[in-house]
């Protein structure tokens, strides 16, 4: 049996900065898919329609991103950039454009195998009743693809929640590092790291739950 | 020689354990089954007789250190084991054998500290030991060799501030770095009541967050931070305030005067005496300051 007795009167005590360490990890999450989807629209677009000279940039943006750990991009960003004289960011600035930019790189793939996968019948439909190019993306590939790419969209939404414990790292007081603060200053290791632990999980599901019912309520392919 | 020490100073750690003569037995046998020269413990002493005639007796001091606190007790680039606790072990055996290797280092924890002395398998702690009422009670302590307290490091060089009033002035713009541990809020608190504190985990990204100025001031021991600056010659200074303080000193088994005063004779006198010029020169290694010499004439420290 487990040797450890627990207290879980700490924990109450700092629920306060529990729930505002929540709040601000959801914030960081969705601040940054946001970005991140204007982003990997933009990337996917270029890399599907771009000429050589625009897609091979993309590409390379989005293979640097997707083969370095997140963790050395938000040390680079924090730490690096200020090195090339670039102060203007906060900390909390630093970390939501590092993780916008690791979305980016990620919606582009995604958006990319969306533009991919959009019937090639739609848009020589949308062609024979006389839509110009704009109106072909805006009312025809667009829609579809979102529609495509929906449960996509959502477990990315999901990961970078569980992304921004990376912010601990850089004294952004979000979940991870509340806990590890609690370790610190009261060495209630189990019931912290516990408390945190329930936390990203409830959260993690409640987010899957919502996008689920997003994604019967708008997906192409039922 | 190096690699012996730790290697006979491991043994005797493991005899921990074991409490006591049982403990130092195993390991003895340990030792010379491996071929090893046997770890001779600090025995307990007999009755009457000094632990200082004992030392003389042994042919060498057995002492308890860490190996993990720059500028403390730690290795260097060559795997010796250097540093201030180290300098004043080396000049008790210098003192007592004309010899500043005939010191024998059994490296341990800090909550090994009082243990080994109580088993008397060191003859005396030299190990970065805060003096506190409660540890007194366990233990005797020296003279204190060195006041610790907490201070500000800042760039030398394109940072925004340059000194302590500057900072204080700052009140709340200003965002001072620590590593997270439980005193650091209170810390800071009493010398920058406004100031916001960033976390981190280690004091790597401290200093690696005031390098890229996103923290104006580093928190940290005033040891610690002299050592940062002494090893960066002209890239940080110190905000010129220090705090909590806190004396570092040795510690010996209680209830021996005789070798007590005898350690406190030689600290006195390095401090201030015969052996300032070695006490002066480890000082300035470790921490960067040049002391000043002691007044000669009437002895100040009566005053």
């Amino acid at each position: 049996m487990i040797q450890y007795y627990f207290d879980w009167g700490v924990i109450w005590r700092s629920w306060d900065k529990f729930a505002a360490a929540l709040g601000l990890g959801l914030t960081l999450a969705v601040v940054s898919l946001a970005i991140g989807t204007v982003i990997g629209l933009a990337g996917a677009m270029a890399r599907v329609y771009g000429s050589r000279w625009v897609a091979w940039p993309v590409w390379l943006y989005v293979e640097f991103i997707r083969n370095v750990p997140l963790l050395l991009l938000v040390f680079f960003i924090y730490f690096g950039l200020p090195e090339f004289g670039i102060y203007f960011l906060d900390k909390t600035q630093s970390f939501v454009l590092t993780l916008s930019l690791y979305a980016g790189a990620y919606m582009t793939e995604v958006f990319r195998g969306g533009l991919a996968s959009v019937p090639r019948q739609y848009m020589e439909a949308a062609k024979a009743i006389g839509m110009r190019p704009w109106q072909r993306q805006r009312y025809v590939v667009l829609p579809v693809m979102f529609r495509i790419t929906l449960p996509a969209v959502s477990n990315n939404l999901i990961s970078l929640f569980k992304d921004t414990s990376l912010a601990a790292a850089i004294a952004i007081p979000e979940l991870t590092f509340v806990a590890r603060q609690i370790n610190a200053n009261t060495f209630r290791v189990m019931e912290a790291w516990l408390t945190a632990s329930a936390l990203y999980l409830v959260t993690c599901y409640v987010i899957a739950m919502l996008l689920r019912l997003v994604e019967r309520r708008y997906a192409s392919i039922r | 020689m190096m690699d012996k020490q730790q290697d006979r100073s491991s043994l005797v750690r493991r005899g921990l354990f074991g409490l006591s003569a049982l403990g130092a037995a195993v390991g003895a046998a340990a030792g010379g089954g491996l071929g090893l020269l046997a770890p001779r413990a600090a025995f307990a002493q007999a009755v009457g007789k000094s632990r200082l005639q004992i030392i003389k007796e042994r042919g060498h001091l057995i002492v308890g250190t860490g190996s993990t606190n720059p500028p403390w007790h730690f290795q260097d680039a060559s795997g010796k084991l250097v540093g201030m606790d180290i300098d004043m072990s080396r000049l008790l055996a210098k003192s007592l054998f004309d010899d500043p290797e005939k010191v024998e280092f059994v490296l341990q924890g800090s909550d090994g500290r009082i243990p080994s002395l109580i088993t008397d398998k060191v003859d005396i702690v030299v190990q970065w030991m805060t003096v506190t009422a409660g540890r007194a009670q366990q233990v005797e302590f020296t003279i204190p060799y060195y006041r610790e307290g907490v201070g500000l490091m800042m760039l030398a060089r394109g940072g925004k501030y340059t000194k302590f009033d500057e900072l204080k002035a700052a009140g709340a713009s200003l965002t001072v770095g620590g590593t997270q541990n439980v005193f650091l809020e209170e810390w800071v608190r009493k010398a920058l009541p406004q100031a916001k504190i960033d976390a981190f985990e280690s004091p790597d990204a401290v200093l690696q967050a005031l390098n890229a100025r996103r923290v104006e001031a580093y928190v940290a021991d005033q040891s610690a931070m002299r050592w940062l600056m002494a090893q960066t010659p002209g890239r940080f200074i110190d905000a010129g305030y220090g705090w909590m303080p806190n004396s570092y000193a040795s510690a010996v088994k209680p209830g021996d005067p005789i070798w007590l005063n005898w350690v406190n004779t030689v600290y006195k006198e390095a401090m201030m005496g015969v052996d300032f010029d070695s006490f002066a020169a480890s000082y300035k290694k470790w921490f960067g300051i040049e002391l000043p010499m002691p007044k000669v004439g009437f002895p100040s420290e009566f005053a």
